[in-house]
């Protein structure tokens, strides 16, 4: 076996977060890899249908959560319409961990502020659970999250689950227009909701994915905060093969996404060149 | 202190024949059906050129093939069997390659073994023992002594041809070279002669070139990511590849699916390069590396500056290759003396 050979895995159970985006439960067929595989809140992997190829993502579950791991992806291309062509219980591939995380460790004893846009929470959600699944380990969870329009927010029955949670602060939004007659919630872009939000940056850390132009404009709304650049948490998605450092595509000046990466501070993207 | 031994030109062609007739599969510079010179499989000793001809393609091919299968699947409704591909390869000895081109897979090695070890280019590399052999230069295109290098460098050899009195000198430089030396005793001499130093082709034929500073060049490139150079030089450059393709240490690779009918089919990685538009492109449509002159900026940069600052030395040896294969005349040993050039400048 080597190094580009994956996994296979059992497609557990399928959700439809929107009409495009799609979750799947997936779990290890090797006995011996379902029970030692382990990876940390914002790796990713390489995953595969046989004939149509590799896509690669964050894996969106929580490394608290042992047996299986969960992907969340918009069909767009040619390997992600033929994994939305597969049924429960059809084999694919996985390749991974790969990739440094969250530094969860340092992020104990602070308040953490999350913050998503569109399907740029399947990432953030692997950190949430993660943290809600060692709640009292954290101070204060704010969860910000928007999308273009309501029939376009993932994770609905986890949004309404948190939202019920006393212990988090869930503020959701959808673009101006994309509210639907019985929205309840913010109407307004991902940037003014965080500055109507207003965490506090003392003793927080912030975790920011979402399309570039959210974060673009999200981060200097941090900053007016108070949050230095050095806790603020973002990931990167530059296309990939091997994953692994080897195939050379996801460079970004000295830095390979796939290994130094794909979680960066909003310090060290401001020292990179805008390649991505 | 390793061994160095004699051999004469009789003594190679019974070395080949040993090799061969054990079942060693033996590489060298060799005339292909079109008449050019390139690395590949001998049976006979009078196949291999011992000219100053370059061979027109590196050594890469042989541990990195431009298209090579990584397992192979089949279906039944849901389920999926996996059928792997071997690691391990047979014996093979690679026999006077340039120096420039064994250095190439050296480079590579560092690659591919960093934290995630490349099990496919590693047994490959581990079946393989590299001779080189002392090289004359070939062209104006050449330029190892630039990049650190010269015709007589042992860097990624295991054993070194020099010319010596009536044959060659060979020089041990592994533990696989010494093996090498060990087992085919019978057909290596002792020697005290002192290898004779190759004609420096690289000063003539180069105009002079000169060694250049790689922490200089490496520290003037982080400065100038973004600099009205790059468009000027990638003006010419048509974004084929052919550098990349014939380049001893880009290594660049696809991984894509064939699928053969329905229910079967095979995994490949094939050779790619970051020179082409579509390479970066993100499945939004997005492409982080838009234009030419992005994309040559990165081929420099990942050779000068992003290699360097990983491991140390530079991703390149100086074959010049890229140079005359471009249909365009971009000229990197050019380019790296500009670079060199405005770095020393920029010391002072």
């Amino acid at each position: 076996m080597n190094l580009y050979q994956p996994h296979l895995v059992r497609i557990e159970a399928i959700t439809d977060e929107t009409a495009d985006t799609r979750t799947l439960k997936l779990g290890f067929l090797d006995p011996d890899v379902a029970s030692t595989f382990d990876f940390r809140a914002g790796q990713f992997g390489e995953y595969s249908v046989f004939g149509a190829g590799e896509c690669t993502f964050c894996i969106a579950s929580s490394p608290t959560r042992k047996g299986s791991i969960e992907c969340t992806f918009k069909s767009v291309g040619k390997a992600t319409n033929a994994m939305r062509g597969l049924n429960e219980g059809d084999t694919m591939g996985f390749r991974g961990p790969y990739g440094n995380h969250f530094p969860l460790d340092r992020m104990e004893d602070s308040d953490v502020v999350f913050i998503a846009g569109g399907i740029g929470l399947a990432p953030v959600r692997c950190v949430i659970w993660n943290t809600l699944d060692l709640r009292d380990r954290f101070r204060d969870v704010t969860i910000i999250y928007g999308a273009r329009s309501v029939s376009d927010l993932v994770y609905a029955r986890e949004l309404e689950e948190w939202g019920a949670r006393p212990d988090v602060r869930l503020w959701r939004t959808v673009d101006p227009g994309g509210e639907s007659a019985d929205w309840k919630h913010e109407i307004g872009f991902v940037p003014a909701i965080v500055e109507k939000a207003a965490p506090k940056a003392d003793r927080a850390y912030a975790v920011v994915c979402g399309p570039p132009i959210m974060i673009k404009y999200t981060l200097p709304v941090l900053e007016r905060l108070g949050f230095p650049p050095e806790r603020i948490f973002t990931t990167l998605e530059n296309r990939m093969k091997c994953g692994c450092g080897k195939c050379g595509r996801c460079n970004i000046g000295p830095v390979y996404v796939c290994k130094d990466g794909p979680v960066f501070t909003a310090a060290e993207l401001a020292g990179l060149p805008g390649e991505y | 202190m390793m061994t160095t031994k004699s051999i004469s030109r009789d003594g190679l062609a019974s070395l080949v024949a040993d090799l061969v007739g054990g079942g060693t599969e033996v590489i060298a510079p060799s005339r292909a059906p079109d008449g050019e010179v390139e690395y590949r499989r001998v049976l006979r000793f009078d196949e291999i050129v011992w000219s100053d001809e370059m061979p027109r393609s590196s050594l890469k091919e042989f541990f990195l093939p431009p298209s090579e299968p990584l397992f192979s699947w089949r279906q039944t409704r849901s389920d999926v069997t996996i059928e792997p591909v071997p690691t391990r390869f047979g014996p093979r000895v690679v026999l006077g390659a340039r120096p420039c081109d064994v250095a190439g897979v050296a480079a590579v090695d560092a690659v591919m073994g960093w934290d995630y070890r490349d099990e496919l280019w590693f047994g490959r590399r581990e079946a393989t023992t590299l001779v080189s052999s002392a090289c004359g230069g070939v062209d104006g295109s050449c330029f190892c002594r630039m990049v650190g290098l010269s015709p007589e460098s042992e860097k990624g050899a295991d054993l070194v041809l020099f010319p010596g009195d009536g044959g060659h000198l060979a020089k041990a430089v592994t533990e696989k070279g010494e093996s090498f030396l060990s087992a085919h005793a019978a057909r290596f001499g002792e020697t005290t002669d002192e290898a004779k130093p190759v004609a420096d082709a690289n000063a003539g034929l180069g105009g002079g070139v000169a060694p250049a500073d790689p922490a200089a060049i490496r520290a003037w490139l982080s400065e100038h990511f973004e600099d009205p150079m790059w468009e000027s030089i990638a003006l010419r450059c048509h974004g084929c590849g052919a550098c990349a393709a014939v380049c001893p240490s880009c290594h660049c690779f696809d991984i894509v699916d064939e699928p053969e009918g329905l229910l079967e089919g095979t995994r490949r990685r094939n050779w790619d390069t970051c020179q082409t538009a579509r390479f970066t492109v993100h499945a939004s449509g997005h492409n982080p590396r838009a234009d030419q002159s992005a994309r040559f900026r990165q081929r420099v940069m990942h050779k000068f500056s992003i290699y360097p600052a990983k491991f140390g030395e530079v991703l390149c040896t100086g074959c010049g290759r890229c140079a005359r294969a471009c249909p365009a005349g971009m000229d990197l040993p050019e380019i790296v003396s500009k670079i060199a050039a405005l770095a020393a400048e920029a010391v002072r």
